[in-house]
């Protein structure tokens, strides 16, 4: 937390005499900063260029998703789960629809598995690429985030042809998928894939490596192992503390077993060395900072790209149909069901308590994003203006999940 | 020209001031002209340079298959714009500051020679008055950051005053090296002191100016406000910085500085360190023979060459910063300064002790053939006394 | 004397923008506008210098004067207004030992004004390279000559009618690190006048900002 070398922050709250009088200055960062990723509004008590507190500002993007999930079928909430973390649709439509699968005790077929971790992967990519290049963005690279959105408009492009949409697919339902793949789309996945490896390197280049990046995030917002687990702190921002924790390994074995003969590690630091192929890590970095939070996703990115092709492989050998998504007004056995999965932005959970109908009693949504983002004041107090920006992004949130 | 003007207009000499006044005006506007012209080229090219680094096209559409005409369409954009002044703003420094921060950069074409002829006033001590023109650029920054009454922009203007007055100090110490080897201030003789082949040019006189060659282009980045050293304006972190609550007009001065400083500070290099007007191969020499020329036509002949052989180094520069911008993150203020004051300072000043202790070991340089204009500080003294005796 | 010529109108504009600025340091209650008048009024001066031929000097006003010193006393400024746009209040006191001090001052320049022989403005060379004027039997203003007279070897000592150099002469070297110490003195001056300072009782949260 401490950015400035012996320099405590705690002796800004108690002035010594000798120091050059500044103004404390109270600032507003958003809710139309550019570098707030949304409307997050951060109020900021300065000291010059100093950070002496960061209080967010949350709620601006309150949608009520989950009292709209009270009122609708679970079928029909399937469109708003894609509005919470608008990034990872296709990770919410699968979060959603394995939750009321768990509930109805309803198991898919193989193709439909394999067909749902391919989706799931390439959109955890296309999510960690826009948190990559937007990360560049906010230390004031531009470029970066521009390659980025390049590859994830060629992923885009495969979602709209599964599923017509760009952003909010409502692919995956419960009971399997809105429809199989296109001819040839199998194809152009592996095609895209080849040519996105070669521009991970790229990235690493000009972001992971580059010495001005190093400089600017290794170090800064430092989040020990404790704080993350007792903020709650899930997905990259938990493992970049270096706890080795991921659902898709060990969660529910409801969860667990879409995953059950797949290969992949998980991305965390261990003994300073991250899942290969990666660049070494830099010897600025310290476990917990900005930098490790980062690097976490594009070792993922990494993970991602095997388990596609996998996944891609299994597909093509497996036997079957995609499964048939449940009536609309299917009825509801009464119980209470909770599942987190692993999405992109860390864990999101979904609970459901239902009384025996169609429409769910009671709907909750637990969003990464949110308890990530408690942990901005912990980690901003004595940074720089300018760490705040590159800690808010090191954090990857998403005001939709946050808010809700 | 501005007797011959009031010779031709037969005026009388109670109206000659009118002929001066007329031609001191189209003698501005001409150079106005050319800075405009220089930021539309360069704003133009930062478009394209931009948009070829991300694998873009840039602009396409106005002005034909490469755009030419988008700095145009911008300006027209631009200066249709409302423009605010914010209630919380001081109004009348809020409208100076963009003026004062141009003003300066157009001061400094004004000193800068294009060729070893072409210069609008020819100075004995242009590099520093170069230098210290440049500097003034920042008080319309801090101006504009603190009238606006935001405190993004007050915190800009902040950091600009911080780093623009600590980079000013290794940039001046790595121009001295040139001024050194030529003995003199004066940007033409500077130049001139680099004729013949490209290993005359200052930059490859000696270790120490190779050094202090690469100081000068982080210094004039740093110095231009140019990313990555645009704390000024980190839009990432400041919003806008010190112009957050400008727009249209006045915005696009802020601008137009900036653009305008960038040319200046490369035109200031490229005449300090890589030879001026001197092609890398002395192709001028060979076609136009010895300077001074008797021939009107061969003079200004050699002249544009030289001219062209400037501006083609200054977009080389220009370019390299604009890619520059395109490719690196943002350091931190603090990582800002520190640079300048742990690394630039103490590097600039080594170079200049190194270079001075070069010059007085090797006056001849490293095989004996010398640097036509390369003097001891000895030889220089004798030669100032001589001048001075005589008249 | 025929019409105004070009550098006379240059020197009344200069004039003017010197005089103005000088008003506006004086006159204005807002600290940051009477900087800017102080710039105005510093530049005009330096292209006062320029006008007279005096390239080096007027740089140099222009690099120390409007460049280093505004620039510091801007950010000073900023640093210790308690908010944006204070106006200044001064006190009948301070006005009077203002008059006090510039009364003499206004004398001695005007005298000095006054008692200076105007020099016949056509009787000038220009210098065929660089088109500077200087008034006839007088050599051009160069850099090098202000450095050798920095180090004793002046014009005053070293006559081109052969006269010996005098090495005895110190040149203005001495006054020139005195007033590089004495600017030191006043810039750690300024620093300890912009600490602060905390009344005993109050913490520093008192005084922390609204947001608007």
């Amino acid at each position: 937390m401490n950015v400035i070398p012996g320099v405590d922050p705690e002796d800004f709250s108690v002035t010594s005499e000798t120091e050059v009088r500044t103004e404390e200055l109270l600032i507003n960062m958003g809710p139309q900063h550019p570098s707030t990723h949304g409307v997050l509004r951060v109020v900021l008590r300065t000291d010059g260029e100093l950070v002496l507190e960061a209080i967010p500002h949350i709620g601006y993007l309150h949608r009520c998703a989950e009292k709209i999930g009270e009122k609708v079928t679970p079928r029909q909430f399937i469109p708003y789960t894609d509005r919470m973390d608008y990034l990872a649709g296709m990770n919410m439509n699968l979060g959603w629809a394995l939750t009321v699968e768990k509930l109805l005790g309803l198991e898919v077929p193989e193709k439909a598995r394999h067909l749902r971790v391919l989706i799931v992967e390439l959109n955890r990519i296309a999510s960690h690429l826009v948190a990559a290049g937007t990360y560049g963005l906010d230390l004031g690279s531009f470029t970066p985030f521009v390659y980025c959105f390049r590859e994830r408009e060629k992923i885009l492009n495969l979602f709209e042809a599964v599923c017509g949409a760009r952003l909010t697919y409502s692919y995956i339902t419960v009971g399997g998928l809105m429809a199989d793949l296109p001819s040839g789309w199998l194809d152009q996945c592996e095609a895209f894939l080849d040519q996105f490896e070669p521009v991970i390197d790229d990235l690493h280049d000009l972001l992971s490596v580059n010495h001005i990046f190093v400089k600017r995030t290794a170090g800064v917002g430092v989040l020990s192992r404790e704080l993350a687990v007792d903020y709650g702190c899930t997905g990259p921002v938990l493992r970049g503390s270096g706890v080795d924790w991921d659902l898709r390994r060990d969660g529910d074995p409801f969860y667990t077993r879409m995953y059950r003969d797949y290969d992949f590690e998980v991305a965390v630091c261990r003994d300073g060395k991250y899942p290969q192929p990666s660049p070494p890590v830099p010897t600025e970095a310290v476990l917990g900072d900005c930098w490790h939070r980062f690097f976490v996703r594009m070792v993922e990115v990494v993970q991602s790209v095997r388990l596609v092709r996998q996944a891609i492989e299994k597909y093509r050998l497996a036997e079957g149909d995609i499964g048939q998504p449940i009536k609309l007004n299917q009825k509801l056995p009464p119980g209470e069901v909770y599942l987190e999965t692993e999405c992109p932005k860390g864990q999101m959970g979904f609970m459901i308590v239902s009384l025996g109908e169609a429409i769910p009693w009671r709907v909750r949504a637990r969003s990464s994003s949110f308890c990530n983002l408690s942990v901005l004041p912990e980690l901003c107090r004595g940074c720089l203006v300018a760490d705040v920006p590159a800690i808010v992004g090191s954090l990857d949130i998403v005001l939709g999940e946050v808010d809700r | 020209m501005a007797q011959w003007l009031s010779d031709w207009l037969t005026l009388s000499p109670q109206w000659e001031w009118v002929a001066y006044l007329t031609v001191a005006l189209l003698q501005a506007v001409i150079l106005l002209a050319l800075v405009m012209t220089a930021v539309a080229l360069a704003t133009w090219a930062e478009r394209k340079v931009a948009g070829r680094i991300q694998d873009r096209l840039g602009p396409t559409r106005v002005g034909g298959r490469f755009g030419w005409l988008q700095p145009l369409a911008d300006g027209l954009k631009l200066f249709t714009k409302e423009d605010l002044i914010p209630a919380n703003a001081d109004a009348v420094l809020f409208r100076l500051a963009p003026y004062l921060s141009f003003a300066p950069v157009f001061g400094v074409f004004m000193a800068l020679p294009f060729s070893d002829g072409w210069v609008a006033h020819h100075f004995n001590t242009a590099a520093f008055f170069i230098l210290a023109v440049l500097g003034l650029e920042v008080f319309g920054i801090i101006l504009g950051g603190y009238a606006s009454g935001s405190k993004w922009s007050l915190l800009g203007g902040m950091r600009e005053a911080a780093q623009v007055v600590s980079y000013e100090v290794p940039l001046a110490f790595s121009a001295m090296l040139p001024i050194l080897l030529a003995g003199t201030m004066d940007l033409v003789a500077i130049g001139e002191a680099q004729r013949g082949w490209f290993w005359n040019w200052f930059v490859f006189h000696d270790p120490f100016t190779f050094v202090a060659f690469w100081i000068y282009v982080i210094c004039a980045v740093a110095g231009t406000n140019r990313a990555p050293f645009d704390l000024a304006e980190a839009e990432s972190e400041l919003v806008a910085g010190f112009h957050t609550e400008y727009s249209g007009f006045r915005w696009s001065v802020f601008y137009m500085g900036e653009y305008a400083a960038m040319a200046a500070v490369c035109g200031l290099g490229v005449v300090l360190f890589l030879g001026g007007w001197n092609g890398p191969i002395p192709v001028a020499e060979w076609l136009f023979g010895p300077a001074s020329s008797t021939s009107p036509i061969v003079n200004f002949l050699s002249q544009l060459l030289g001219a062209v052989n400037f501006i083609i180094k200054c977009i080389i520069g220009v370019v390299f910063m604009i890619s520059l911008r395109w490719t690196l993150p943002r350091p931190r203020i603090d990582q800002v300064m520190s640079m300048c004051w742990k690394y630039c300072f103490p590097l600039a000043a080594l170079a200049f002790l190194g270079a001075t202790l070069w010059v007085l070991m090797l006056p001849d340089g490293l095989l004996g053939q010398g640097h036509p204009k390369a003097s001891t500080c000895e030889q220089s003294v004798m030669v100032t006394v001589e001048r001075i005796e005589t008249p | 004397m025929t019409g105004p010529d070009g550098m006379a109108i240059l020197f009344w504009l200069f004039a003017i923008v010197t005089c103005g600025g000088a008003l506006v340091v004086v006159l204005s209650r807002h600290i940051v506008r009477a900087a800017v008048g102080l710039i105005l009024s510093l530049f005009g001066v330096a292209m006062l210098f320029l006008l007279a031929g005096a390239e080096f000097v007027g740089a140099m006003q222009l690099m120390i004067y409007v460049g280093g010193t505004v620039v510091l006393l801007a950010f000073g400024v900023m640093l210790t207004a308690r908010r944006p746009l204070l106006p200044l209040s001064t006190t009948r006191d301070q006005w009077l030992a203002a008059v006090l001090l510039a009364c003499p001052l206004t004398v001695i320049l005007v005298q000095a004004a006054l008692s200076y022989a105007p020099t016949d403005s056509v009787s000038a060379q220009v210098d065929a390279h660089s088109g500077v004027s200087t008034p006839v039997g007088m050599l051009p203003v160069t850099p090098a000559r202000l450095g050798m007279a920095l180090l004793g070897f002046s014009q005053d000592n070293h006559r081109p009618d052969g006269g010996e150099v005098s090495h005895g002469d110190s040149g203005y070297l001495l006054p020139f690190e005195l007033i590089s110490v004495h600017l030191l003195v006043v810039l750690i001056g300024a620093a300890y006048l912009a600490r602060r300072e905390v009344p005993s009782g109050m913490t520093p949260r008192d005084n922390q900002g609204q947001l608007q």
